[in-house]
C-alpha cells in the first residue's frame, strides 16, 4: 500500500470543492472491484424486484379496468377533470429534473460533489420520465387515440393544435426523455468497457461489449468523450429549465384561478429540482449503505446536496409566499376566495401537508449536524416526496374545485383505482431502477477514477509531485451513521 | 381516356369515384368489428313516410289532467320527441318537463309487454283473447249476480269523451259510474271555484294585475294548469315596469314562492286566519300569532292589497285550508273587483271538470277493505302508492276477489291485480280532450304500439260486444270510429282538426259525480304530538309519483332544492342551527302514522317550525328507475280530507325530528348557493329600470352586453373561412372582433338571449335538451359503479358531479343572511359559445373549434378526452362521458332496450371518454339551412329555434342570428338589461346575452340585493 503524506486537516468553510475527495478509495483497481461487486444479485434485491413487479401489476390491472369501464372508476368529480394522474405526472416529471441538474448543470459549474451521485440521479431521471410519460396517456378518455397529439403527416391534413400546452408537453417530454437517456448512456460508455473487461460470463461480456461500442480507452476516445459530454451537458442545461416550464404552462396558460400565474415556470422548476433532490436522497442513502459505498458517496457529498436541497426549498417557499401574496394583493375576489379555500377552507389539510413538508421541515437543513445525519436526510426526503406530490395536488385540484362558477364548486376524492395506478407507477419506476442497479454501475467508475489520486510510484509519492487533492481521514462517526 | 371520350365510356373521374366508393365500402365492411347493419329501403313506402324526414303529428298530452297539446316528432315510424302544439289554447307551443318525458313512458323498458294473469304469486303472460274471455266471464257473472253494482272503476282523470264512454260501458254492465281520480288536483279550489264562479278552474289574467298574492297556490309547480299559468305569469312579468308585484304567503317557498318578490312565511293550515284578518274579519295580531307570520309584513300586505287595483289573489286548498280558504279568497277577489279582470271564469279551463274527490276514492278503498267490493278496475292511476299508508290501500285491494288493472306499467297497484290488460301509451292511442270551452283537442297515435298492448277503450268495446245484453250499444268497430262519429262536424271536420290537433266544438260533458260519501270529519291541522308541522308537496317533476319511472324526471333536479334521486326533508336554516343539523344528516321523522329516516336539507325557504318532504319517490315497484329510490312521504300522513271538498290534506299532521347520527350525502347539483357578487345572475329593481338609461355609465357596466359585441363575436376564423384573412383586422379598439367590418365575416352569428325577468326556473328546458340531444342519464341505480363506499346508491354518479345537463338552472340565493326575506335568482347556464373561447386553444387535437357562424363546435370523433377544455371553461358547461353511457354493452348504458328508440336520429350518441356540451342545437340550424337552400331561399328570421327555447313555458329563451336585425334575438340583445357572464373578468365574448331580472320591491322598502 502506498503511503501518502498526512494532509492538512481542513478547517475552512465546507465548500464543495474542498471536500469531494474519497480518502478511503485508493487505487483504480479498488474502484473497479468495489463497484463491480455491487452488481452481484442478492436475495433482497430479487425480493424488491418482485415486489416492484407486483405493484406494477396492480397498477396495470387497475388501468385495464379503467380502460374497460371508463374513466369514471377514478375519483374525478367534475369540474375537477384532472386528478391524481396529472398530479402524479407532474410529480414524476419533477423527480426527473434532479438528474439532469446534477449531471449537467453541476458538471458545468464544476461542482465536484456531483461525481458520486450523478449516475443514480441520471438513471432516476430517465426512469422518472418514462413513468411520467405514461400518465398523460392513461388519463385520456380514449387512450388508444393518444397518437393524435403527435404531429404526423396524414391524408386528413389534421394537425395537432399547436396553441395547446398539451402539445408542447408532448415535445418537451419526448425531448427530455431522448436527451437524458442519451446523456446517461454517454456517461456509461467507459464503465461498460470496464465491466466488459472484468466480466467472466461470456454472454454478459458480449452484451457489455456491444453496449460499450468497442471502447478501447484510447486518448482519442477520451478526447471525444469529454467533448461530447460537455456538449450534452450544455445541451441539457436549458432543458432542465424549459421542460418543467413547459409542463407548468399546462396550468399557467389556463384561466383557472390558482393556475393562471406568470410565476409558474420558475416555481415549477424550483419545485422540480427540490423534489428531485429529495428523491436522490431517498435512493442514494439506502444504496450507499446496502452496496457498501459509504466511502464513495461520502457525508460531504450528501451535505453539499442537502445545501442545494435547502436552497431550492427556500425558492419554493418564496414561490408559495408570492402566490399567497398575489392572491391577496391581486384584488380579484375570485382569486382571493379560491386562495382562502385552498389554505384555510376545504383543502386546508392538503395545503398544510404541503407547507409543512416543503418549507418547514427542510429548514432543519440549516443545521450541519442534520445535513450529515443520513437517517434524518432519508426521513426528510420521504417527507419531501410526499410534500411535493401534495404540492401538485394542492395546485391542481383545489383550483378546479373552486373556480369562477360557484354553482359548480365541488369536492374531490380519489378512488382505489387512482391509488392503485399511483402505486403501479412506483412499481414501474422501481422495477426499472432495480434492474438498472444490478446491471449497470450505480456510481460512475470512470469519473471516480478521475478524482482519486492517480497511481504513482511509491518513491515519488511524497516529494515533488502535487496530486490533485488532499486525502482526508474517513469522516468520524456521526449520529445516524451506522454500519 | 381523353376529354373527347364518349359519354358511354367510364371517364377518369367516374372511375375514381367508383374505385373510391368500392374501396371505402370494402374498407367499411372489413373494419366493422361488430355486426353488419342492414339498411333495407321500403318496398312500399307507408303513407307520409319519407325516410329520415320527420313528421309532426298533433296530439294531446296525458301526463297530467290539464290536456296540453303536443306535436309528436315521428320519423321512420318512431315517435321520438314531444313538442308543444303552438295552436293549442293552453300551452301555446310550450311543454313542461313531464309532458316531454312522456316518450320515456312510451319506451319504458319496464312496461308490460302484454296482458298478464295472476297464477299464484306471479303475473304470467297470457293471450289477449284469453284475457278478454276471462274478463267477459267475470263481468257476465257479476252482471247476473247483481254484484256488479258494487264494483269500482278508478280511472285517471281526463277530460274528453272517454269518461262518458266509460260510464256508459259501466252502466251497460250494471256498474256504478267510475271514479275520476287525480291525486294532485286541488279539490278545495275546484269546489270553491264551482261555488263562486260555477266553473272548476277560471283562467288567471296575471298581466292585468298590479299585485299578485298567492296563499300557498303553487301555480308554477303543479297547481292547476301550470303551463298556461306559467306562460301568462311570464308574460305579465315581461311587462317589466308595468309588471305585477308578487307576494307569496305560505309555509314553504316553492318554485312559485321563489318567483315572488316577497315571501311571508306562515304555519301550514293558518292561511285562512291570515286571509280573514287581512280582509278585516279578525285581528292581524291574532293571525300573526297563530300563523307565525310577521305582523308588520301582514300590515304592509294589507295596505298593498287595498291600494293595488286590480290585484289577483290566489289560494290553494291543499295544505289544509280546503274549500273554506279558497272560498274566502274568491269572495275577497269579488269584493276587490278582480273577478272578470284578473280572474276570468268566462275563460275557464275545463280539463278539471268531472273530477272525483279524494275522499270518494278513499271511501271506495275503505269499502274494499270491508270486503264489500267484488271487483275493482283501475286505469292510469296508482292508488296503492298515492293513498297515504294509513289508508291501507294495499290491504284493501287484497280483499277484492277480482282486480283488473289497465296500467301500462308494473306499479304498486297493478302488481296486486289478478288481471292486467295494459293500455296503450297515450302516444299510441286515440282520444280527445276539452281543455277550454269550445275547443276540442285530439289525441292520435304517433306510431304503432311498441308492445302487445291494447287501448282500454277498444278493450271495453270488445268486452261490450262479447256481452249479449250490451252488444247493441257497442257496435262501433273501434274507438277511433266512435270518436269520429261523435265529433262535431263528422269525418271532414275530424280530419281537419287532426291536422292541427285542435278543433272547435264541445264534447258532451260528464257531470261532476255526486259525492258518494261524506268525508270523515277532519282532524285539526296540528294533529300529532311532534314539534314540527309537516308539509308534503307534490314533486314538480314526479307529480303524484307517476313520473318516477321516467329517468329524465328522476334526473331532474328539484327546481328549488336541486336534489334528485332521493327523498329529503327540508329544515329551516335557523332551526337546523339550533338543533345542530347539517344538510345530509339523517333525521328520523316520526308522525302518528309512520316513521321515515331521511337526509336533511337545510333550507332558508321554510317556516321555522315546519318541515317539508316532496311526494313522488319511494316506489316499491314501478320499474328499475323508480323502485327503491327515496321514500314515500305519504307514509307519514293520515288519511285526512277536507270536509267540504273531500280533497286530501297534504299538511295535516305534526312530526318530531330526531338526528340519528348517521350521514349521507345529499344528491344535489348545487355547489354553492351564493354567487358572491360574481355577476352571474344579475337583477335590477323596477325603479332603476324606470330611470332613463345613462349611456356613458352603461359603457362601463360590468359584463355589459351592448349589441356591438355580438357581430364582433364572429371570430376571425370566420374571416379565414371566407378567404378574407388580411382585411378584417382593422379597428383598434375591438382588436380582431371588428363590428364595423361585417362584410368580411361570416354571414350569421348564432346567439341567444335569456330573459331572467321571464325565467321562472321550471327547468322544462333541461328536459327538452335531454330529449333533443340524446343526453344520457347517469344516476340510475344500475349505472352506479360499486365501490366500498357507494353500493349502487341512486344518484351516486351525481354525487361526483357527473350529471350531463347541457343546460342547467343555477339557483342563487340573494340576501337573507340575517334570517329575513331573501331573493331567488335562477339562471340557465349553458355553453356560452364564446367568441374568444377559452376551451378552444387548449384542445391539443382540434376537437373543439369555432365555426364561421359563431358556434363553438365539439367534434366527438376527434376528442381524445384530455378534458383540458373543461378545466379552462369558466362556465363549467362541458360534460364528460365518464362511462359508456352511450354504448349498449356497458352496464352504464343510459337507454336500455326500447328506451333507445327515443334517440334523436339527428344527433350522435356519444361513446365513453369524450367531452360533450351544448351545440346550440346545431342539427336544427343545419336542417333549417339545408331546407332553405333546397327551397332556394334565405333562412327566414325566427324560422326555427333550439329545443330549450321551443319548450320554455316562460318564453325566456330566444335564439337566432344576432347579425341580422330581423331576428328577435338581435333586437333583444340590445336591451338595456343585457349583460354577459364573466365577460368583464375573462374577455370571453359570450354569445349568450342575459337580460337582468327585474325585482319589484315592496313600496317604500330598500331594494334587496344588487
Amino acid at each position: 500500500m502506498a503511503t501518502v503524506a498526512r494532509p492538512r486537516v481542513h478547517t475552512g468553510p465546507n465548500i464543495p470543492e474542498a471536500n469531494i475527495q474519497l480518502p478511503s478509495v485508493e487505487t483504480y483497481g479498488q474502484v473497479t472491484d468495489e463497484i463491480r461487486r455491487t452488481l452481484n444479485p442478492t436475495k433482497a434485491w430479487l425480493a424488491g424486484l418482485l415486489l416492484a413487479i407486483a405493484a406494477l401489476l396492480i397498477g396495470l390491472g387497475a388501468w385495464m379496468w379503467q380502460v374497460y369501464m371508463g374513466l369514471g372508476v377514478a375519483g374525478y368529480s367534475p369540474p375537477v377533470m384532472w386528478g391524481v394522474y396529472i398530479v402524479t405526472f407532474v410529480f414524476w416529471v419533477g423527480i426527473g429534473h434532479a438528474g439532469t441538474l446534477i449531471s449537467a448543470i453541476l458538471y458545468l459549474f464544476r461542482a465536484g460533489f456531483r461525481t458520486t451521485i450523478y449516475r443514480c440521479a441520471e438513471a432516476m431521471t430517465v426512469f422518472a420520465i418514462m413513468t411520467a410519460g405514461l400518465f398523460p396517456i392513461l388519463h385520456l378518455g380514449r387512450p388508444w387515440k393518444f397518437f393524435w397529439l403527435i404531429p404526423y403527416p396524414n391524408w386528413r391534413l389534421i394537425w395537432p393544435q399547436f396553441k395547446s400546452p398539451l402539445v408542447w408537453d408532448v415535445f418537451a417530454i419526448l425531448t427530455y426523455l431522448t436527451v437524458s437517456a442519451t446523456f446517461l448512456y454517454r456517461g456509461l460508455l467507459p464503465d461498460f468497457a470496464a465491466l466488459r473487461d472484468s466480466e467472466r460470463n461470456p454472454l454478459r461480456k458480449k452484451i457489455y461489449g456491444v453496449l460499450s461500442f468497442g471502447w478501447r480507452n484510447s486518448d482519442i476516445e477520451w478526447r471525444h468523450f469529454a467533448r461530447a459530454y460537455l456538449f450534452l451537458a450544455a445541451f441539457s442545461t436549458p432543458l432542465v429549465l424549459s421542460v418543467h416550464s413547459t409542463v407548468s404552462f399546462d396550468f399557467a396558460m389556463a384561466n383557472t384561478p390558482g393556475w393562471h400565474a406568470t410565476l409558474f415556470a420558475p416555481y415549477f422548476v424550483a419545485g422540480a429540482i427540490f423534489s428531485g433532490i429529495g428523491m436522490v436522497f431517498t435512493i442514494i442513502i439506502p444504496i450507499r449503505r446496502w452496496f457498501n459505498l459509504k466511502h464513495y458517496v461520502t457525508l460531504n457529498h450528501l451535505d453539499a446536496a442537502a445545501k442545494l436541497c435547502l436552497f431550492t426549498a427556500l425558492i419554493v417557499a418564496t414561490a408559495y409566499i408570492t402566490e399567497f401574496f398575489i392572491g391577496w394583493y391581486g384584488g380579484s375576489e375570485i382569486e382571493h376566495s379560491f386562495w382562502y379555500n385552498r389554505v384555510f377552507g376545504q383543502w386546508w389539510w392538503a395545503a398544510w401537508i404541503m407547507l409543512t413538508c416543503n418549507t418547514i421541515l427542510p429548514l432543519s437543513l440549516f443545521w450541519q449536524k442534520l445535513r450529515r445525519n443520513t437517517t434524518w436526510l432519508f426521513t426528510l426526503s420521504l417527507f419531501i416526496n410526499l410534500g411535493m406530490w401534495f404540492e401538485r395536488f394542492v395546485i391542481f385540484d383545489p383550483s378546479l374545485s373552486h373556480e369562477f362558477e360557484p354553482w359548480q364548486w365541488t369536492r374531490y376524492a380519489p378512488t382505489y383505482i387512482d391509488w392503485a395506478i399511483l402505486l403501479g407507477s412506483f412499481g414501474w419506476f422501481s422495477m426499472w431502477f432495480l434492474l438498472f442497479i444490478k446491471n449497470f454501475p450505480v456510481v460512475a467508475i470512470a469519473e471516480i477514477k478521475e478524482i482519486i489520486p492517480p497511481p504513482l510510484r511509491v518513491a515519488h509519492a511524497v516529494e515533488g509531485i502535487e496530486v490533485t487533492g488532499m486525502h482526508l481521514e474517513f469522516e468520524p462517526e456521526t449520529p445516524g451513521e451506522r454500519d | 381516356m381523353t376529354e373527347t371520350s364518349t359519354p358511354s365510356g367510364v371517364r377518369r373521374r367516374e372511375f375514381l369515384k367508383i374505385l373510391g366508393a368500392t374501396g371505402a365500402a370494402t374498407a367499411a365492411i372489413g373494419c366493422s368489428t361488430d355486426r353488419v347493419d342492414k339498411l333495407i329501403p321500403y318496398l312500399n313506402n307507408p303513407d307520409e313516410t319519407v325516410p329520415m324526414v320527420s313528421n309532426f303529428y298533433a296530439s294531446t298530452c296525458r301526463e297530467c289532467s290539464a290536456s296540453c297539446g303536443v306535436l309528436m316528432e315521428t320519423r321512420d315510424g318512431r315517435t321520438f320527441k314531444l313538442e308543444g302544439n303552438p295552436d293549442h289554447p293552453l300551452n301555446r307551443g310550450a311543454l313542461c318537463a313531464r309532458g316531454q318525458a312522456a316518450v320515456q313512458g312510451l319506451y319504458n323498458p319496464d312496461r308490460y309487454r302484454g296482458p298478464r294473469l295472476r297464477k299464484g304469486n306471479a303475473l304470467v303472460p297470457v293471450k289477449w283473447d284469453d284475457a278478454i274471455k276471462l274478463l267477459t266471464e267475470k263481468l257476465t257473472q257479476a252482471q247476473a249476480s247483481g254484484s256488479a253494482s258494487k264494483a269500482v272503476f278508478i280511472n285517471r282523470h281526463e277530460s274528453g269523451s272517454f269518461p262518458g264512454f266509460l260510464d256508459q260501458w259501466l252502466a251497460a254492465f250494471g256498474m256504478p259510474p267510475h271514479l275520476s281520480h287525480d291525486a294532485l288536483a286541488d279539490h278545495g279550489a275546484i269546489d270553491a271555484n264551482r261555488q263562486s264562479y260555477g266553473v272548476a278552474w277560471p283562467s288567471l289574467a296575471f298581466d292585468a294585475a298590479t299585485l299578485i298574492v298567492s296563499f300557498g297556490a303553487d301555480f308554477l309547480d303543479t297547481w292547476g294548469a301550470s303551463v298556461p299559468q306559467q306562460l301568462d305569469f311570464a308574460d305579465a312579468r315581461a311587462k317589466l315596469t308595468g309588471a305585477p308585484r308578487f307576494v307569496y304567503v305560505g309555509p314553504r317557498r316553492s318554485l312559485t314562492g321563489c318567483n315572488a318578490d316577497t315571501w311571508i312565511p306562515c304555519r301550514p293550515g293558518t292561511e285562512l286566519a291570515i286571509v280573514n284578518a287581512l280582509r278585516g274579519q279578525g285581528s292581524l295580531g291574532d293571525a300573526a300569532q297563530a300563523s307565525g307570520a310577521s305582523e308588520t309584513a301582514l300590515q304592509a300586505l294589507q295596505q298593498e292589497i287595498q291600494r293595488a287595483k286590480p290585484s289577483l289573489l290566489l289560494a290553494s286548498g291543499m295544505n289544509g285550508g280546503g274549500t273554506a280558504l279558497v272560498s274566502a279568497v274568491n269572495d275577497w277577489n269579488k269584493s276587490l273587483g278582480n273577478v272578470g279582470v284578473t280572474v276570468l271564469p268566462g275563460k275557464a279551463v275545463t280539463s278539471l271538470e268531472g273530477i272525483s274527490s279524494d275522499a270518494d276514492v278513499a271511501a271506495a278503498i275503505e269499502r274494499m277493505r270491508s270486503g264489500d267490493v267484488p271487483m275493482v278496475m283501475v286505469r292510469g292511476v296508482n292508488p296503492v302508492f298515492t293513498s297515504p299508508k294509513s289508508a291501507k290501500a294495499a290491504e284493501a285491494f287484497a280483499k277484492v276477489p277480482f282486480k283488473v288493472s289497465f296500467s301500462s306499467y308494473p306499479d304498486e297497484t297493478s302488481e296486486l291485480c289478478d288481471l292486467v290488460l295494459p293500455d296503450h301509451h297515450p302516444i299510441e292511442a286515440w282520444g280527445d280532450a276539452q281543455p277550454v270551452p269550445g275547443v276540442i283537442t285530439l289525441q292520435q297515435p304517433g306510431m304503432d304500439p311498441v308492445y302487445d298492448t291494447r287501448q282500454t277503450a277498444d278493450v271495453l268495446l270488445a268486452l261490450g260486444k262479447a256481452n249479449a245484453k250490451a252488444a247493441a250499444q257497442f257496435a262501433a268497430p273501434n274507438y277511433m270510429r266512435l270518436l269520429i262519429d261523435h265529433f262535431p262536424g263528422g269525418t271532414a271536420q275530424f280530419t281537419a282538426a287532426l291536422q292541427k290537433g285542435v278543433g272547435s266544438g264541445d264534447l258532451p260533458r260528464r257531470a261532476a259525480p255526486a259525492r258518494a260519501a261524506q268525508a270523515p270529519a277532519a282532524a285539526p291541522p296540528s294533529a300529532g304530538s311532534g314539534d314540527f308541522f309537516l308539509v308534503v308537496y307534490p314533486s314538480a317533476s314526479l307529480g303524484d309519483g307517476s313520473g318516477a319511472n321516467k329517468p329524465w324526471l328522476q334526473e331532474f333536479p328539484d327546481p328549488v332544492t336541486k336534489i334528485f334521486w332521493q327523498t329529503w326533508v327540508e329544515v329551516n336554516e335557523r332551526t337546523a342551527q339550533r338543533l345542530g343539523i347539517d344538510s345530509g344528516d339523517i333525521l328520523r321523522v316520526e308522525s302518528p302514522n309512520g316513521v321515515l329516516e331521511l337526509p336533511a336539507y337545510v333550507f332558508m325557504g321554510i317556516q321555522a317550525d315546519t318541515v317539508a318532504i316532496a311526494f313522488g319517490q319511494g316506489h316499491t315497484a314501478y320499474g328499475r328507475y323508480a323502485a327503491n329510490v327515496g321514500s314515500n312521504a305519504g307514509d307519514l300522513l293520515p288519511a285526512s280530507f277536507d270536509t267540504a271538498s273531500g280533497g286530501f290534506r297534504w299538511a295535516s299532521t305534526k312530526v318530531s325530528i330526531v338526528k340519528t347520527g348517521t350521514f349521507t350525502q345529499v344528491v344535489t347539483v348545487e355547489g354553492s348557493s351564493r354567487q358572491y357578487n360574481r355577476g352571474i345572475a344579475l337583477a335590477m329593481t323596477v325603479d332603476e329600470l324606470k330611470a332613463p338609461p345613462k349611456e356613458e355609465a352603461r359603457e362601463k357596466m360590468p359584463g355589459d352586453a351592448s349589441h356591438e359585441y355580438l357581430p364582433g363575436l364572429r371570430s376571425p376564423v370566420a374571416a379565414d373561412a371566407q378567404g378574407a384573412i388580411q382585411s378584417s383586422i382593422k379597428t383598434k379598439e375591438m382588436g380582431m372582433y371588428d363590428p364595423k367590418n361585417w362584410s368580411q365575416m361570416a354571414k350569421r352569428r348564432w346567439a341567444m338571449t335569456i330573459d331572467l325577468a321571464r325565467c321562472t326556473g321550471c327547468q322544462a328546458c333541461v328536459t327538452a335538451c335531454y330529449a333533443e340531444n340524446n343526453i344520457p342519464i347517469v344516476g340510475a341505480p344500475y349505472q352506479q359503479v360499486h365501490t366500498a363506499f357507494l353500493h349502487g346508491v341512486p344518484g351516486g354518479n351525481v354525487l361526483k358531479g357527473r350529471e350531463m345537463n347541457w343546460i342547467r338552472l343555477e339557483r342563487y340565493w340573494e340576501g337573507g343572511e340575517d334570517g329575513g326575506d331573501f331573493e331567488t335568482r335562477f339562471v340557465p347556464m349553458l355553453c356560452q359559445h364564446c367568441g374568444n373561447a377559452p376551451c378552444e386553444p387548449v384542445c391539443p387535437v382540434y376537437a373543439t373549434y369555432h365555426s364561421p357562424d359563431g358556434l363553438n363546435v365539439q367534434v366527438y370523433n376527434r376528442c381524445v378526452g384530455t378534458r383540458y377544455c373543461s378545466n379552462n371553461c369558466p362556465y363549467k358547461v362541458r360534460y364528460f362521458n365518464w362511462f359508456g353511457y352511450g354504448e349498449p354493452h356497458r352496464p352504464q348504458y343510459a337507454w336500455p332496450e326500447r328506451m333507445n328508440w327515443q334517440l334523436n336520429p339527428d344527433v350522435t350518441v356519444r361513446g365513453k371518454g369524450v367531452m360533450e356540451k351544448c351545440s346550440f342545437c346545431v342539427q336544427r340550424i343545419r336542417e333549417s339551412e339545408h331546407r332553405a337552400k333546397a327551397e332556394n331561399r334565405e333562412v327566414r328570421p325566427d324560422e326555427f329555434t333550439t329545443s330549450c327555447a321551443q319548450a320554455c313555458p316562460s318564453k325566456a329563451i330566444t335564439f337566432g342570428d344576432a347579425a341580422d336585425n330581423q331576428w328577435s334575438v338581435a333586437q333583444l340583445a340590445q336591451d338595456r338589461r343585457g349583460y354577459h357572464v364573466f365577460q368583464e373578468q375573462l374577455n370571453t365574448f359570450p354569445a349568450v346575452v342575459y337580460l337582468k331580472k327585474v325585482n319589484h320591491p315592496a313600496p317604500g322598502s330598500a331594494p334587496a340585493g344588487a
